[in-house]
């Protein structure tokens, strides 16, 4: 018994202490760098915070570098799916042309007595994002992994970014800057676990937290009342509660799924953003 | 000519240091990129740092080990040194396996891979749980562990043919 106990104990310190013939640091040592690591991390003191700025720096733009190979394969895997659904598409669009046409004499209609309507009540134009000064930035990285869901950024503290900016692609709402280091971003999208955006629903003004959960087509609704019958098709806004982002910024959608399940998606795709527009979220309308 | 032969036999013997290096900078999530098939992403980093600890240590120093986490923690955006410790203990643990294994077979080091992977994550659920506040996707932790551990004899098959080759080339 006790040599078995001895023999237990005698392969974990060797497992642990002893440096192999090409190694030059123990386990041990380098455990317990990691645990410091850890520590020092977690304190946040002035010098590890400017450490890890350089280190991210450092890391994303071989990252950038050695994601190539991978960015290239989904985008040849992107084109012969495209290249497939081409030709259904193009029967598609041609029917939706002939449908646009049709009602775009309704929409000058609607729009003009819009414009008459809004002088009658003497409200402003409204604003678009292309009015409002925006730092544009080009998506670097894209972490799409079971621990997170950002994205990277090629513009930091540098260009005028600073950490909690809001995101935008293709004028939807996308996510949070989380991080800003001197030439880089990162970007917490509103499908990651730990994005909480205060929303309100269309036609009802209910009040609640869009949550992330991972998906794009798989956002959810929190702290939501329970006597609140939710249907398809209803757009949500920011609500402007946390005082950063305005309100009335369109973000997700609800709609029915094929196993007809009541689910909300994103009205952005964030993982196939590659030109993104970064802001102080002040987009009011 | 010489010198790409150099380059070659460089790229050769150095085979699992680079990828680990290479998987960690690359954002490479098993087959998570490929969403038909995303669900059966797996961890390839555990799976060389087991094997190489493993079966021929000389060739991943634990140096490099903790490098490529501290590069991966960089890359995920968690709190710097979590992924080496958790690579560390994977590869205390193996280290001990290998010490305590009298005869090696593939089938019974790919079964102490479980208790091996079963730690390492663990030591990783702590800190991320104790001294973060992120969440994650618990669900696709799980299935990324399952298959790191179902799809480890077809990785055992390419490292040992290329080692063996590698090794057979030097001699």
């Amino acid at each position: 018994m006790a040599d078995n106990r001895d023999d237990f104990i005698i392969a974990l310190r060797y497992a642990l202490l002893k440096k192999g013939a090409k190694q030059k640091f123990s386990l041990f040592f380098l455990i317990s760098f990691s645990v410091l690591i850890i520590f020092l991390d977690k304190i946040s003191l002035p010098i590890t915070t400017f450490t890890r700025s350089v280190l991210n720096d450092i890391v994303y733009q071989i990252s950038f570098v050695a994601s190539t190979p991978g960015k290239v394969f989904n985008y040849l895997n992107d084109e012969k799916s495209e290249h497939f659904n081409i030709v259904n598409t193009n029967i598609i669009l041609k029917e939706e042309i002939e449908a646009l046409k049709s009602e775009r004499y309704d929409a000058l209609f609607l729009m003009t007595e819009n414009t008459i309507l809004k002088q009658a009540l003497k409200l402003g134009s409204a604003k678009n994002l292309g009015d409002e000064a925006s730092i544009r930035a080009k998506v670097a990285l894209d972490h799409n992994s079971p621990y997170s869901k950002s994205l990277s950024i090629n513009k930091g503290k540098k260009d005028g970014i600073i950490k909690g900016m809001t995101v935008f692609s293709q004028s939807y709402l996308i996510g949070t800057i989380i991080e800003a280091n001197y030439f880089t971003a990162r970007v917490l999208l509103i499908t990651d676990l730990n994005s909480k955006i205060p929303v309100v629903l269309q036609d009802t003004g209910v009040n609640a937290i869009l949550a992330g959960a991972g998906k794009k087509t798989d956002l959810t609704l929190e702290y939501l009342p329970d006597d609140i019958e939710l249907l398809p098709n209803k757009i949500i806004y920011t609500s402007g509660k946390d005082g950063f982002l305005s309100s009335g910024l369109p973000v997700a959608e609800t709609y029915l799924n094929k196993k007809n399940e009541f689910k909300i998606k994103s009205l952005a795709d964030p993982q196939q953003a590659s030109i993104v527009h970064v802001t102080r979220g002040q987009f009011n309308k | 000519m010489n010198i790409l032969k150099l380059i070659k036999e460089f790229f050769l013997n150095h085979l699992a240091v680079l990828a680990l290096y290479f998987i960690s900078f690359s954002t490479f999530e098993g087959l998570n990129s490929i969403q038909e098939v995303a669900i059966f992403s797996f961890n390839l980093q555990m799976i060389i740092v087991y094997f190489y600890v493993l079966k021929f240590p000389s060739h991943l120093g634990n140096g490099h080990i903790f490098l490529a986490g501290i590069f991966n923690d960089v890359v995920i955006g968690i709190p710097l040194g979590v992924s080496s410790l958790s690579y560390l203990v994977l590869s205390f643990f193996t280290n001990y396996i290998r010490n305590a294994t009298l005869r090696s077979r593939m089938s019974a080091e790919w079964i102490t891979f479980i208790p091996a992977l079963f730690f390492s994550n663990l030591i990783y659920f702590i800190i991320i749980n104790n001294f973060t506040h992120l969440s994650f996707f618990y669900v696709e932790l799980l299935q990324n562990t399952f298959f790191t551990f179902l799809f480890f004899p077809i990785f055992y098959y390419i490292f040992n043919y290329h080692q063996t080759r590698v090794l057979k080339d030097n001699a």
